[in-house]
């Protein structure tokens, strides 16, 4: 029987706040999000949309800010996954199903794959660069314009149109059959030369 | 009914958090995964106006599963690329890419 | 061949310079005779010319019919007339003489490069560059405006050039004709600021339009003046007049050929007949023509006393060609166009064959200093003969050709100017005097080179049949004075008939109180030759030293050149060092330098804005998107 190792105590102590944190920021918003929708103030859906919303921004914002990559792709996770919902809200069943299998599972994988062959956890932990402040200015800048210029604009008021996955795989292979095998091409030139690319040149260099 | 300005709200922000993450952000890999961040807001945006604006077109949502599967190929290219890097370097800083400078 | 179609005599050796520029080397024989050809056709061609010349004589007049002796077509037109150059064609008395001279002299001294260039190692490419010079020189001759008179005079100049310089890998052959094409450029430029002047006022380069406006008064009289005295610089530089003669006793570093066709019989007179083609333009500026008058008077004499004492056979007749040019000089000075073409068309027989004749001497001992020659008569008899024929030709004894045209010029300046008279037979008698010691010292007395003596001889037919028919011309040429003559050879009279000063034909008439003084004092200037240089050595020298300061003087070509040299050396030179400097620390180092080390500075600030990091590339990337989104959210609104 293999001994069991404990987790370096790095890893262990930010999951455990950061879960606390999670859950302390997250059940008061839930309650007052149940009691809205217990009140009538908003419908089904909308629950379900601000809790994609919460969970989407603040998967991304973990992306973005914390120091540690593992944790950094764990959140990029919950992002992938708030967003399948959100899709799922926009009526897009299939979406929702690709963004799941795709991001949540190939892309993820892929990345953390990526970590793992570039040894990232052993980097000096200093993962923003020296412009950091000058990204949170940009950052902040682009968001409030992006807000204004869609905000701004008055939206006709009607509901999303419900688009089934069979009715999508229909019109998907029916209209845009050539579009579709192009991106296969693309697709797999794409991953042929990520191969060439990161396949080593020399037996020298793979062996070490 | 979720009006269309919430969808368009959050994908602002998705879209702006993963710039930040961009611009902030050393490690190739945390680059590419606020790039992904980044793409994904787009898509938000994509189908939110094919599902309320025009859901007889359809191109919309063609975008968004293109995005999806050219997202899905730019990674494994740049991971290809980020090891690569990291073989000839043994980092994966993109600050230490440096050499094309004066 | 009409006169109308006389633009054919240049372009055809102006074909064969093409021809054998390109091919001489795959041609049998080099191509010579591409080019013997070429102009022995020109020759044919300008004698059939000058035959429908002599039909278009009426009542003793040249009266051709409208346009029968031009040619014309625009060249360049800009401005719909603002600026229009034609080329045209222009045919009378004067193109008749130059054509007719041009184009035998040019056949006559082809046929004895035939001999005397044999072996050469550019032997294709000197037929080549002389057919060029015959084209050009046609051209010149030939053409009715202005600015293809210039381009056939640089034409000239250039093949000049080429030729003085044909044995470039000699260092003195390369300055001659460095010397040769820089000073006549000197000349050239005043020719072109003539050309311009004229062309301001007239608006037409047209020669004979030019003359026709002049003669309605469309100009000032001072504008004329200086436009002509202007002009008239062009043919100071060609003919070797002083100030500008220095270059051409140093073009007799060319192959002895060259010196007989260009700088002797043709392009040396290009001045002249430019004079003669302008002269009624002259006749208007009294000034003007008192200028070319004692230019001509004071070259005259200067040249002939240098061609005393020089000891190279050809320099003597590189000195006699200026003194002689000088002579036409003057009487185109005293209005007698006339005289001046008979003197030219004698004096191109005359002369060429006496440079013939030296180039027979070279070619047979391969030494042109009067040191290493004489006694040469028992070797060389015929170009014995023929050259004496040439130096009595060019004494002016009768009944050769030099003494008609020469006695001709005597009598206009008899009846015009009694000084310019008495410095002309003075210089005649020098002349003479000249002429008769490089005679002498040549072919007579005893050899003073035995080695070169021993290895003389006699050179080929192909160079004794020009030097005959040269000599033929020589001695007949000049009897064209007589009506008689010039009725036996189809024209309306003698030379004074066809070609008219201010267009009033006038009949040869022997004045004996000229000519018996002129010829007295040639006969004996020629005694007195043969009393110094006839005999021993010793009378000789005592000429020498009769002044030695005198002598040393015209050795030393009166310090002309040193004079020209220290001129070069102290101003154009200090001039071009100031330049230089200015150039060198204000346009150099200030304005070029100065602007490539501005950007270099800014350029070696601003590389650090290359960090090579990509972030920082990235944040600049956003903050241009911040900027165009900022902007496209303000124009959408």
């Amino acid at each position: 029987m293999q001994e069991r190792t404990a987790l370096p105590p790095q890893f262990d102590r930010p999951i455990m706040l950061g879960g606390l944190l999670a859950g302390a920021v997250a059940t008061p918003l839930l309650v007052v999000l149940v009691a809205l929708r217990v009140v009538g103030l908003i419908s089904s859906p909308e629950v379900v949309f601000w809790m994609a919303f919460g969970v989407v921004l603040a998967g991304a914002l973990g992306t973005v800010m914390l120091s540690n990559i593992v944790h950094a792709a764990l959140a990029l996770v919950f992002t992938l996954l708030g967003i399948a919902a959100i899709y799922l809200l926009l009526g897009q069943e299939f979406l929702a199903l690709a963004q799941v299998l795709v991001y949540g599972g190939g892309v993820t994988i892929l990345i953390v794959f990526g970590l793992m062959l570039t040894n990232a956890t052993e980097d000096p932990i200093v993962s923003d660069g020296a412009q950091k402040p000058f990204a949170f200015g940009v950052g902040i800048l682009l968001a409030l314009v992006f807000a204004v210029a869609l905000l701004g604009h008055h939206w006709p008021a009607v509901g999303p149109a419900v688009i089934s996955g069979a009715e999508f795989g229909e019109r998907l292979f029916g209209e845009y059959t050539l579009a579709i095998l192009t991106v296969g091409v693309l697709l797999d030139i794409a991953l042929s030369g990520a191969l060439l690319i990161a396949r080593p040149d020399s037996p020298e260099e793979s062996a070490e | 009914m979720i009006p269309i300005e919430n969808f368009l709200l959050l994908s602002a922000l998705l879209f702006a958090i993963g710039f930040y993450g961009v611009l902030a952000r050393r490690s190739a890999i945390l680059i590419l995964m606020s790039v992904e961040l980044m793409l994904a807001a787009v898509s938000i945006n994509f189908i939110a106006f094919a599902a309320y604006m025009d859901p007889e077109a359809f191109t919309g949502l063609i975008f968004a599963l293109f995005v999806i599967a050219i997202a899905a190929a730019e990674v494994g290219l740049a991971l290809g690329i980020v090891l690569r890097v990291f073989r000839e370097r043994r980092s994966s800083m993109v600050d230490d890419a440096s050499s094309l400078k004066w | 061949m009409t006169m109308e179609q006389v633009w054919l005599l240049p372009a055809i050796p102006a074909g064969v310079f093409v021809i054998l520029s390109l091919f001489n080397r795959v041609l049998p024989r080099r191509g010579d005779f591409v080019a013997v050809l070429g102009m022995g056709t020109v020759v044919v061609l300008a004698v059939l010319a000058i035959a429908d010349f002599q039909g278009a004589f009426h009542d003793g007049h040249f009266a051709p019919a409208p346009g029968a002796n031009t040619y014309e077509f625009t060249w360049v037109n800009i401005g719909d007339g603002v600026l229009r150059i034609m080329f045209s064609t222009y045919f009378d008395a004067i193109t008749a003489v130059m054509v007719f001279v041009v184009s035998f002299v040019a056949l006559m001294v082809f046929l004895f490069s035939i001999g005397y260039m044999h072996g050469e190692e550019r032997y294709g490419w000197y037929f080549a560059v002389l057919s060029l010079f015959a084209g050009a020189m046609l051209l010149l001759v030939t053409t009715n405006s202005l600015i293809f008179l210039y381009l056939a005079w640089e034409g000239v100049g250039l093949t000049s050039y080429l030729l003085i310089g044909f044995y470039w890998e000699r260092q003195s052959a390369a300055e001659a004709a460095k010397k040769a094409f820089i000073t006549t450029r000197v000349g050239d430029v005043g020719f072109l600021i003539g050309i311009i002047l004229l062309w301001r006022v007239a608006g037409t380069f047209d020669i004979q339009e030019l003359i026709h406006l002049a003669e309605e008064g469309a100009f000032s009289e001072t504008y004329l003046t200086v436009s002509m005295i202007f002009l008239f610089m062009g043919a100071v530089g060609k003919s070797a007049q002083f100030p500008l003669h220095v270059w051409l006793p140093d073009a007799m570093e060319g192959p002895t050929p060259v010196s007989a066709l260009i700088h002797a019989a043709t392009m040396v007179v290009a001045g002249v007949y430019l004079v003669a083609r302008t002269l009624p333009i002259f006749d208007l500026v009294p000034i003007a023509q008192n200028f070319v008058l004692y230019t001509g008077l004071f070259t005259a004499v200067m040249a002939a006393t240098q061609g005393l004492v020089a000891n190279d056979i050809k320099r003597v007749l590189a000195y006699s060609t200026v003194s002689q040019l000088g002579f036409m000089f003057v009487a185109l000075g005293l209005g007698s166009v006339t005289a001046a073409m008979f003197h030219l068309l004698t004096h191109a027989f005359f002369k060429s064959l006496l440079f013939l004749g030296s180039g027979s001497v070279i070619h047979a001992t391969h030494q042109q200093e009067v040191e290493h020659l004489g006694g040469l008569w028992r070797k060389l008899p015929i170009t014995t003969v023929t050259f004496s024929i040439g130096s009595l030709a060019l004494a002016g004894i009768v009944p050769f050709a030099g003494f008609w045209s020469k006695d001709e010029i005597l009598l206009e300046a008899f009846e015009l100017n009694p000084f310019a008279y008495a410095v002309l037979a003075g210089t005649a008698a020098l002349t003479a005097l000249y002429t008769t010691r490089v005679v002498l010292l040549t072919f007579a007395g005893r050899p003073r080179d035995q080695h070169a003596y021993d290895h003389a001889h006699e050179s080929g037919p192909i160079m004794l049949l020009p030097l005959v028919l040269l000599a033929t011309l020589a001695l007949g040429s000049g009897f064209v004075a007589f009506d008689g003559v010039g009725r036996a050879l189809g024209f309306v009279g003698g030379i004074g008939q066809v070609v008219t000063s201010h267009g009033e034909p006038h009949s040869f008439a022997f004045h004996p109180n000229i000519a018996v003084p002129a010829t007295v004092l040639a006969l004996l200037a020629i005694g007195a030759g043969f009393e110094y240089w006839g005999g021993n050595a010793i009378r000789a020298e005592r000429a020498r030293q009769w002044a030695p300061e005198l002598h040393a003087l015209l050795v030393n070509r009166y310090y002309m050149d040193n004079l020209y040299q220290a001129f070069i050396d102290r101003v154009v030179l200090g001039l071009a060092g100031i330049v230089a400097r200015f150039e060198k620390s204000v346009v150099n180092e200030s304005g070029v330098d100065g602007g490539a080390q501005t950007l270099n500075w800014m350029g070696f600030r601003l590389k650090f804005l290359q960090t090579g990091r990509i972030p920082n590339y990235a944040l600049g990337m956003a903050l241009g998107v911040l900027v165009l989104s900022i902007f496209a959210l303000g124009g959408g609104e």
